[in-house]
């Protein structure tokens, strides 16, 4: 709670004025009845018409008062829960961007949408609320129990009784409800959660016909969403009905021991009716106050679930040192006995790995599926920290590199080619937004993807939608070589990112990489690329099988030599075209 | 005074000024609208509504005791207590006991139904916009994106449910409290009442004032919610490629960007809203204003009483509250609509029909023909993605496509699963053209193995049994053996029941492609689609499953995109396409005899 509510810090001055703006409303409502005595006995009894008016134009006055300050106090509370709800919405954003890619295992995607969207609006909202309505019922309670002690204290007494028993009530209720409220937002992020998987997966639904089969599954989490919020409810609605009860019975206590009183003699009627009269304006304000707190134990489930992100102080990307290296990156890499496992599993993806590549070498990484060659190069920009062993750029171990620097030096091309909705212009721009026009037709032609492009109707303009949907594989993997080529990047990691194209266009694009005299680290299944590397890193089951030339491991390696000749046979020159 | 736009605290202003003028021909039309979302809403209720009576007439119940109790209050003090008549006080005390403990009770039993049934409502709603979902074309899915479609499950239905839970007791008493008060207002001073009634006019035009600004304003807050969902939505989803870019300042920079239009519009709909119950405040206020100048005017003139007075400004009070109350439903009522709108318009969206059922049972062969299809995905395209291909494939026999990426391959295979409708030409299995047949037909015979190979935040035993749902547990592990993902499946912490995360990374993208394959095998096709299966698997893992394929193949009709020669040259026949177009068919040797443009490709290739 307490870091949430450090983001209402900022605008404590819109939050006083709009409370100094609630309390004139307040009280112009507080004296109105005394007006209306007023009118009554100076007025009506004295027969003086001109009081009537003098005070009847005052009650107006006021309304009218009491509706500026009010109105006012509207833009001052939306701003003030606005702006915070803004704030913490960024502050969780760039905090989420400083995840390492494991913390981000922690906290799966639809979690952190719903702690982005709905917490905030949560929170949000009673922000709002208590600076417009929320104060007054407390404030008309506590209001009340003064003046009922000030008018009798021995039978105010009687109002009050209930209250231990109605303190320790509601603090377990908030406590109970912050927990309610806590495990349906819970649900709330795995009906996220179920709903992302189903729109990612729209075309393997429906090819295996798992409509039904999905709602089915979607109707379990959304059930379980609807049952606990029912629960948390229902829990909650306790609170009127018993604080009324409560109250009621502490009143029937007042009349009770009013009577006694009255008959020894020990209080006046009149006392007696004041505080009934009290009671009574008390309970009025209770619906109030059990929304209050309910909305109070829903915010609260929703603040700490916020902060668990925002508190999130290990797993997060930092530099150790922040002196920036002067020059330019080389662009040399080794890695020295490095072991490397998952940080949710024992064994490891990759044991004692050791070799060096030197500025503008091209090495070729193979090995059987899960071999670890994606694992390899994800340690490369700091994607995951090495278990045991170092992994250096320029001879510097990239945890002491700057992240911003690292990575800056480097061009990932994924395996999955994640591309994002907009235009071909902006997705090719997307890792130098500053890039001119020419800068992104050069990268496009150089991962020969121009002409293609060049062909759509709306050419660069043409709209990608989300990952890509709308190309074809091969172009999704020129788009996203393109992109990183845009960077000029030092050192370039591609992840089996050529498997779609075809021997001609990819002959082409390596001609056209290797003129880029970046040090380049290559997954691929294929000999033919393997053969234009400098060297050839096999790998099998986390260990390096072989290491050395083409050549060498045709001699030396019998897995290397498996795998050649199963390649004996031409590949399908199926994409040969492209450039047609 | 109109050139200066007012921007207290900055924030531009959101509304135009058509936005906010009332356009008078659209005002029937706009009030069916929001006329037309409740009655949908209403009609999700459903066999609830037995239940709902029951919470009204509690509700009922409950404003009745909530009546009596000070009525019998006020009784106790002039009967009892003035007089200093205490005998039978304790009588009375028991019956108030007993009212106030049945108020309480029938104001819990009405929240505790009525949750019941709001959330049964909101359940509806949302199963209801998922299964509809499913039955929505791919290209649907393809404009849209995923977070912003997900904000209108979650927070667009979150804003009906806040309202459901409240709104509809909340009304109803307040009318019930409304009509009471008239009641006595009249009974007490037809005059006076007249004199109060005289601000509802003035409520009706101020309200309507607001309302027309703020119905438009949370529309643009929802909408802009659901731009911001989408966008956290796919950054997070693309978080490495951020990462591997460091791109963070800028994406924080772009959302920062969608977050402020969500907080402006949020601040211009909350202040809007927010002036409801100011202006009922204010009018509260004028009334009683009006009730004790008007009414002590007409005290002199002994036209009504100063006891009346008193009690009718203190009844003028409690008539302004319920309707003070209705005017601040009205608004979330508004704010549920702007999110139930949201809603039934994807509700409203055309649904992939079927225009015959009479075929539902229809066992395919498995004969496959293309004639003369022409297709493009965007009716604005100017050049079809499928230009005028024809062919027949036999039953059981197997076709690679050929061609270079972007020639339509893929297209070719979402075609014949029927994932979209071709513009021109047409496509018949066994001589039915694929639009007479049912989908759930079609697609139950047929295997699509993607390019993107997919996987469920499940257990691999589920994963591979989404192929058939009622496959044993011995099927899954062979065709998992034959995919040659047993091995990995063995090692991995649980086996079968490891539960696979979305971004785990425990699983490579070659063996994400082997379980697809497993997939592909336990769902027993007729006709199976082989869309680039084994790109990322390392060719000694594709020699071993190459087996398992063919076999798979044989007997069915089958489409395979792939690169391996060894698969095109077991193919029946090669389909050579280029820009869309079929140039060549016939089987390998036939088509290097030809010496047309596959031979050339294979030239190529051999340099």
């Amino acid at each position: 709670m307490k870091t949430v509510f450090s983001y209402v810090k900022p605008y404590k001055w819109p939050i006083a004025i709009a409370l100094i703006l609630m309390l004139i409303e307040l009280s112009v409502e507080l004296i109105q009845p005394l007006i209306i005595a007023k009118i009554i006995d100076d007025g009506i009894m004295k027969d003086d018409v001109s009081v009537i008016w003098t005070w009847g134009g005052v009650m107006m006055l006021m309304a009218i008062i009491a509706f500026l300050s009010g109105a006012t106090n509207s833009f001052f509370a939306s701003h003030a829960s606005q702006s915070f709800g803004f704030d913490v919405r960024t502050a969780l954003f760039k905090q989420v961007q400083q995840f390492t890619v494991a913390t981000f295992t922690k906290f799966p995607t639809a979690g952190l949408i719903t702690r982005l969207t709905s917490d905030v609006t949560m929170v949000q909202n009673v922000l709002f609320m208590s600076l417009r309505i929320m104060l007054r019922a407390p404030l008309l309670v506590i209001g009340s129990i003064i003046m009922a002690f000030i008018v009798n204290a021995y039978l105010a007494m009687f109002l009050v009784i209930g209250a231990p028993f109605l303190i320790f009530f509601l603090y377990y209720m908030v406590k109970k409800g912050v927990s309610y409220f806590a495990l349906v937002q819970v649900r709330l992020d795995r009906v996220n959660r179920v709903l992302q998987e189903n729109l990612q997966a729209v075309r393997l639904v429906k090819a295996y016909l798992r409509g039904t089969f999905e709602s089915s599954r979607f109707e379990k989490v959304s059930n379980l969403l609807k049952m606990d919020t029912v629960k948390a409810l229902r829990v909650m609605e306790i609170i009127l009905p018993l604080l009324l009860l409560v109250m009621n019975i502490s009143l029937l206590a007042v009349l009770w021991f009013g009577a006694s009183e009255i008959k020894s003699n020990n209080a006046q009627i009149g006392e007696l009716v004041a505080i009934v009269n009290y009671a009574m304006r008390m309970t009025g304000a209770f619906s109030m106050f059990a929304f209050i707190i309910m909305a109070f134990a829903r915010a609260k489930a929703s603040a700490e679930r916020m902060e668990e992100v925002l508190l999130v102080n290990e797993g997060l990307e930092r530099d150790e040192e922040t002196g920036k290296m002067l020059g330019t990156t080389e662009g040399e890499i080794s890695f020295h006995n490095v072991t490397f496992s998952y940080p949710n599993s024992l064994e490891p993806v990759l044991k004692n790995i050791s070799f060096a590549v030197k500025s503008g070498e091209k090495l070729a990484i193979m090995g059987a599926t899960g071999s670890g060659k994606s694992t390899l190069l994800q340690l490369i920009p700091r994607f995951f920290e090495a278990t045991t062993g170092l992994v250096k750029v320029d001879a510097k171990d990239v945890n002491k590199w700057s992240l911003d620097q690292l990575r800056q030096a480097i061009g990932l091309v994924p395996q999955q080619s994640l591309l994002f909705t907009g235009s071909i212009y902006q997705n090719l721009a997307w890792g130098k937004i500053e890039a001119s026009i020419e800068e992104l037709q050069h990268a496009a032609k150089q991962a020969q993807i121009h002409t293609s492009i060049e062909q759509f109707a709306k050419g660069y303009d043409t709209r990608v939608g989300q990952k890509g949907v709308n190309l074809s594989g091969g172009q999704k993997q020129r788009l996203s070589i393109a992109r990183a080529l845009v960077r000029k990047p030092e050192i370039l990691l591609l992840d089996d990112s050529t498997s779609a194209l075809d021997v001609k266009t990819e002959a082409a694009l390596w001609e056209a990489l290797d003129k880029e005299q970046a040090t380049m680290l290559v997954v691929t299944q294929k000999i033919r690329t393997a053969k234009g590397a400098d060297r050839v890193l096999l790998l099998d089951n986390g260990q390096i099988a072989a290491y050395g030339s083409h050549e060498e491991l045709l001699e030396t390696s019998d897995l290397y030599r498996q795998i050649a000749e199963s390649q004996q046979e031409q590949e399908v020159p199926a994409h040969a075209t492209d450039s047609i | 005074m109109r050139q200066i736009p007012f921007k207290p605290f900055g924030y531009e202003p959101v509304l135009t000024k058509e936005d906010i003028t009332p356009v008078k021909k659209k005002k029937g039309e706009r009030a069916g609208d929001w006329q037309g979302v409740l009655k949908r809403i209403w009609h999700l209720v459903d066999e609830q509504r037995a239940l709902l009576v029951t919470v009204l007439l509690l509700v009922f119940v409950s404003s009745t005791l909530a009546l009596i109790g000070p009525f019998l209050l006020g009784k106790i003090i002039d009967n009892y207590i003035v007089p200093g008549q205490f005998a039978g006080l304790q009588t009375m005390i028991v019956w108030l006991i007993g009212i106030y403990f049945f108020l309480s009770l029938s104001m819990f039993l009405q929240n505790y139904w009525m949750i019941g049934i709001a959330q049964q409502t909101i359940y509806r709603m949302r199963t209801n916009l998922f299964a509809h979902f499913q039955k929505l074309s791919v290209s649907f899915f393809d404009k849209r994106q995923h977070g912003e479609l997900m904000s209108r499950v979650t927070n667009d239905i979150e804003n009906v449910s806040a309202t459901l839970n409240s709104s509809f007791i909340q009304v109803f008493s307040s009318v019930l409290t409304l009509t009471g008060t008239v009641v006595v207002m009249l009974m007490l001073s037809p005059l006076l009442t007249l004199l109060t009634m005289t601000i509802i006019p003035v409520m009706f035009y101020s309200i309507r004032w607001i309302t027309r600004r703020t119905g438009k304003l949370f529309k643009e807050q929802q909408q802009a919610v659901g731009d911001l969902n989408g966008m956290i939505e796919e950054t997070i989803s693309g978080q490495r490629i951020v990462k591997a870019f460091s791109q963070e300042d800028r994406v924080t920079d772009e959302f920062i960007e969608k977050s402020e239009r969500l907080r402006r519009t949020g601040f211009w709909a909350l202040t809007y809203s927010g002036f409801i119950p100011k202006v009922m405040n204010m009018l509260n206020n004028a009334s009683f204003a009006i009730v004790a100048g008007v009414g002590g005017l007409l005290a002199l003139n002994g036209q009504v009483t100063i006891g009346t007075i008193v009690i009718f400004s203190e009844y003028a009070r409690q008539f302004t509250r319920p309707l003070n109350d209705l005017a601040n439903q009205f608004n979330t009522v508004l704010s549920a609509i702007a999110g139930a709108e949201r809603v039934f318009s994807i509700m409203d969206e055309e649904v992939e029909k079927d225009e015959a059922t009479s075929k539902l049972n229809t066992v395919l062969k498995g004969k496959v023909e293309f004639d003369k299809v022409s297709f493009k995905y965007e009716q604005s395209d100017d050049d079809h993605t499928i230009r005028n291909v024809s062919f027949t494939l036999k039953p059981g026999e197997t076709a690679a496509l050929v061609g270079a990426t972007g020639a339509g391959k893929t297209t070719i295979m979402q075609l014949l699963a029927r994932f979209y409708e071709t513009n021109e030409g047409q496509i018949r299995i066994d001589d039915i053209p694929i639009h007479e047949l049912p989908r759930q037909t079609l697609r139950s015979q047929i295997a699509f193995v993607l390019q993107d190979p997919f996987l469920f935040e499940a257990t691999v035993n589920e994963n591979i049994r989404y192929g058939r749902l009622n496959a044993t547990d011995e099927e899954i592990m062979e065709a998992a053996k034959q995919a040659n993902a047993h091995d990995f499946i063995e090692k991995l912490p649980e086996g079968y029941d490891t539960v696979l995360t979305a971004d785990g990374g425990e699983i490579s993208q070659g063996q994400k492609q082997l379980l697809s394959i497993a997939r592909a095998l336990v769902a027993d096709p007729v006709i199976l689609l082989l869309d680039e299966a084994t790109s990322s698997i390392d060719t000694v893992t594709e020699m071993k499953i190459q087996e398992a394929l063919e076999r798979l193949m044989k007997g069915r009709t089958s489409f395979v995109i792939a690169h391996r020669l060894n698969t095109v040259r077991q193919a029946d026949v090669v389909y050579v396409m280029d820009q869309g177009q079929l140039m060549e068919s016939g089987s390998q040797t036939e088509l290097i005899a030809q010496k047309g443009l596959y031979y050339h490709m294979l030239n190529e290739a051999n340099v």
